[in-house]
């Protein structure tokens, strides 16, 4: 109880700044140490301060004079703070209470970066972010353009870690936005009040705005020594149409072009696009607008595998457990280069009964997995035969592997053809098969926990390599099954049109799972002349990278297609790729031009001002 | 108050779906997964609970395990501190900007090393730009408050949040621990039953502990009797012996004796649907050479398919028995 005390206290006197002054009082000894000296941002509060600020730019004045009472200036409220952590850290010392205060953050956020030694993203990339930073934060006002940068990557490369960390060893204050709890629509419909309704879209352009026209009057300049401040860009509102893609895409612009403030904007690319209606969000099509509007691009890489293992096992130093080496080596690998999903992991792997964490062990230590991406399986891994390992990452991929790898070793037993049949049903010598060295399929699919459509394009692309290289009559088959399957998944038009709409999870779960038992078990019937026990990699389908090319193709045709006129007919794309494309040539007297990827950009950029009109009125 | 002094004379009167009623109200006592509840066990005493994700097919607990953890965790603050969402509750953009930023703002006091929790069930129905919303309010307040979301697939939440949880993994329950449960449920009801009964509540549960319940309850409170027939006639499926006795014909090679079965259960009035998926199941666990299990099975797959499309006639089960028999030839030694 008495450990609440300062809590009491500070929020009486910050009724706003709620996560500031709970973390304050409740940091526990551990988390007090790695702090820097009071009058240094601290980094910890150097995520938390700025946004405060952020959500109110223009009247920061007003809000820190709420927050602290009117005269005193910011550093006596540090050092209030500092007292009444030191107090609450004295209780925490008599009591008890140290190992719980401890885990009470996210280790995510306690293990956050302070400085760029402690990222996982290569030293190159943060070099040049640092580098473009120093130039930017050093070169003299009043130029326009240029003071943009866009880091893309997946998500949770550490792309806004790095800014932050960077951003804390220059001293320079970071300025995010924030979007406020907005009204909700039906509110705005029945409350009289006259609550106004404002999407984040419209709120994004006011605070877009704001920069633009306050950026030169810095909110922080309280002390004698004016800070410099870095815009952190990392929530770009959501944009459903056309219309709103067109305002947003104005409102980037218009920031890029005009500001001078260095300002970074993180973008999170999605590698499988099939999850979300591309329609919807299309991060591509953001960032060739954002590029075509002049901004400076650094594009961040997954997490390599090594550097991830390095930070678990700093954690888990730091945390005291004892995970074992296979354990942690597994969550970096299946992380698939997500670093904040690997810590997030981690602590929840770290949560063991201790019974729990031997047994958990035996299944662990059973794949060999020392490969050095997820697309290597391991010679081994079919060696222990009925385990599976506990499947942690976001990534599905690696279960999948396993499960993979058996169906294309196709390990069967040995002895010759004592009874197979149960039904004494005598089969021709051609279709008789020794029994199977595993589980039925049908366990190892539902183990896998991988999508069918997965498995039946990685089984495709990679049979081929596992049959013997005279057995075509196997290949026959095995390709049979497989398309087959494959029919069976694509389906009638009417159950993939449900598929869409992503209906009922069981009507669609029938032909799912008669599929992929009909290409896992026709991959192994068929092939029964396997190719002997090399070392194989299993590659992932070209299928994929064939139809993201088609989809960024699409894309930019149907693109190219907008910028020209807008009276659009519903015309179908094979009209437009058959009628318009030629014809566009012929238009622009650019047929000396290659088609490349170059060429949007240009037309983006000529023709930016009445597009922009032209959609908007359309 | 006085609905609970009248509980023992209502309970006839009205009962409460067992499924709610034998719902574990511990982490402890979930069934199955074992490796994950144990986890979630060990969150709920010391507390801090990481962002969570869990997916896995319906019924295996997920919900169950959640809000029992929910439970554990913040005891009597629940009602405050828990946000609980699901799919039929409106979670468009405008909710997820507004009611759950709300409530990760709101100030509740708590215990230290807990949190307010949001409970986001089927977060697979949330549309994308909902999640989008999402991320950012996830990150801002995890000092505060932590998520757990709940969905079959776990790919159709987007990246950016699947990142930011630790992603928990469910799956089907073996019989053997949806037979442990329905044995609570039996023992605690009186339900008089024989041991084919509950085999056939298995066998028609498929791995979810809810229809497992479901199936319990309506079959006892139908015939008051848990046997094979009164569970199929009440489940409405296809008599799986039945449908294994078909097969076995078929492969034997008694080709009449199957139609004839087959008739048989079109007549009682199940849909081709019914039949084809308990052909589909008694397929699978059927022991036969794997050339057969194969191609019956690919047979079955585009049956169904053809059913899918609204071709359900009584001709294209026949047509696929038929298939069946053909296979039976090519396969056969000469």
């Amino acid at each position: 109880m008495g450990k609440r005390t300062p809590v009491v206290v500070l929020s009486s006197s910050d009724d706003e700044d709620e996560g500031g002054g709970r973390r304050a009082a409740s940091r526990g000894p551990s988390a007090r140490r790695a702090r820097t000296p009071a009058t240094a941002p601290a980094p910890a509060w150097a995520t938390s301060g700025p946004r405060k600020k952020a959500r109110r730019v223009s009247i920061a004045e007003r809000g820190r004079r709420r927050a602290t009472g009117p005269a005193p200036s910011a550093s006596l409220k540090a050092e209030f703070d500092m007292l009444s952590e030191d107090f609450s850290e004295c209780l925490n010392d008599i009591g008890m209470a140290g190992s719980i205060c401890q885990t009470k953050e996210l280790w995510v956020d306690k293990y956050k970066p302070h400085s760029s030694a402690e990222l996982a993203v290569h030293k190159k990339k943060v070099e040049d972010v640092k580098k473009w930073l120093d130039e930017k934060l050093k070169a003299p006002k009043g130029t326009f353009g240029g003071w943009t940068l866009v880091l893309i990557g997946q998500a949770g490369v550490g792309k806004s870690a790095t800014v932050k960390a960077l951003a804390s060893e220059l001293g320079v204050e970071i300025c995010e936005w924030t979007a406020p709890v907005p009204t909700l629509w039906t509110e705005h419909l029945h409350a009289n009040s006259g609550l106004r309704y404002i999407s984040k879209l419209e709120e994004f352009e006011n605070f877009v705005e704001k920069i633009r026209k306050y950026s030169l009057l810095s909110p922080t300049s309280i002390g004698s020594k004016r800070k410099l401040t870095i815009i952190l860009i990392d929530d770009i509102p959501v944009t459903s149409g056309k219309v709103s893609f067109a305002r947003l895409g104005k409102c980037l612009t218009g920031l890029i072009q005009s500001t001078q403030v260095p300002t970074v904007i993180s973008l999170t690319q999605y590698h499988k696009s099939e999850n979300n209606d591309t329609a919807m969000w299309n991060s591509e099509e953001l960032e060739s607008l954002l590029l075509s509007a002049g901004a400076h691009k650094i594009a961040f890489n997954p997490v390599t595998i090594n550097s991830v293992k390095k930070i678990l096992v700093r954690i888990c130093k730091q945390e005291g457990s004892d995970l074992t080496e296979e354990l942690v080596h597994q969550i970096a690998t299946s992380s698939g280069g997500d670093i904040r999903h690997a810590i997030m992991s981690l602590q929840y792997y770290c949560l063991n009964p201790r019974r729990l964490n031997s047994g958990l062990a035996t299944t662990a230590i059973l794949p060999g997995l020392r490969s050095s991406g997820t697309l290597v399986p391991r010679q081994d891994s079919y060696d222990h035969i009925s385990l599976i390992p506990t499947p942690c990452g976001r990534d599905e991929t690696l279960t999948l592997f396993h499960a993979l790898g058996k169906f294309l070793h196709n390990k069967r037993e040995t002895y010759g053809d004592v009874d197979v049949d149960v039904d004494s049903f005598p089969l021709k010598e051609k279709l008789r098969r020794n029994p199977l060295k595993m589980d039925v399929p049908e366990m190892v699919l539902s183990q896998a926990h991988g999508k069918v459509r997965t498995v039946a394009d990685f089984l495709y692309e990679n049979v081929l390599d596992f049959i013997d290289d005279d057995a075509i009559d196997d290949a026959w088959t095995v390709a049979s099954y497989l398309s087959e399957a494959d029919c069976l998944l694509a389906g009638s038009p009417i159950s993939s049109a449900r598929w869409m709409v992503n209906e009922s999870y069981e009507s669609e779960s029938m032909t799912q799972l008669i599929a992929a038992s009909v290409a896992a078990r026709g991959v192994l019937f068929g092939n029964s002349h396997v190719s002997s026990s090399r070392w194989h990699t299993i590659r992932s389908p070209r299928v994929w990278q064939i139809e993201q090319s088609f989809r960024s193709q699409k894309d930019q045709i149907l693109r190219e297609r907008y910028d020209y006129s807008s009276t659009s007919g519903s015309r179908n794309f094979a009209d437009l790729v058959t009628e318009f494309k030629p014809s566009e040539r012929w238009i622009c007297h650019r047929d000396d031009m290659p088609r490349s990827n170059s060429l949007i950009h240009n037309v983006e950029t000529s023709n930016s001002e009445e597009d922009e009109d032209v959609i908007e009125d359309w | 108050m006085a609905a609970s002094s009248f509980a023992p004379a209502l309970a006839d009167a009205y009962e409460i779906p067992w499924v709610e009623k034998y719902r574990p109200t511990r982490v402890a006592d979930v069934v199955g997964n074992s490796d994950a509840v144990a986890r979630l066990q060990v969150i709920a005493r010391d507390g801090n609970m990481p962002n969570l994700i869990l997916s896995g097919p319906p019924g295996t607990g997920k919900t169950t395990s959640i809000l029992a953890l929910a439970h554990e965790l913040l005891g009597p603050s629940y009602r405050e501190a828990v946000l609980e969402l699901n799919a039929s509750d409106d979670r468009g953009l405008d909710v997820v900007r507004n009611k759950i930023k709300m409530f990760a703002q709101k100030k509740v006091t708590l215990q230290p090393g807990r949190h307010k929790i949001v409970i986001l069930d089927e977060a697979d129905s949330m549309t994308s730009g909902a999640q989008q919303a999402l991320r950012r309010t996830m990150e801002i307040y995890s000092n505060t408050t932590r998520f757990a979301l709940a969905c079959n697939t776990s790919s159709k939440i987007i990246e950016p949040i699947q990142s930011r949880c630790a992603i928990v993994r469910f799956s089907r329950l073996s019989d053997q621990e949806i037979l442990g449960r329905l044995m609570v449920a039996v023992a605690a009801e009186k339900v008089p039953y024989v041991a084919e009964g509950l085999e056939a509540i298995i066998f028609t549960a498929d791995g979810d502990m809810r229809q497992a319940l479901n199936n319990l309850q309506a079959t006892f409170s139908g015939f008051r009797f848990v046997n094979q027939e009164n569970v199929f006639k009440v489940c409405d499926q296809p008599h799986p012996l039945h449908v294994k006795n078909m097969v076995k014909n078929v492969l034997d090679g008694k080709f009449d004796e199957a139609c004839s079965a087959l008739k048989q259960l079109y007549d009682l009035g199940y849909s081709p649907t019914d039949i084809i998926t308990t052909l589909f199941r008694v397929i699978k666990n059927y022991d036969m050479a794997e050339y057969l299990k194969l191609e019956l099975l690919k047979e079955t797959g585009f049956a169904h398919m053809r059913i899918c499309d609204g071709v359900g006639s009584f001709l294209q089960l026949s047509g696929l028995l038929a298939k069946f028999a053909l296979v039976r030839e090519t396969a056969k030694a000469s």
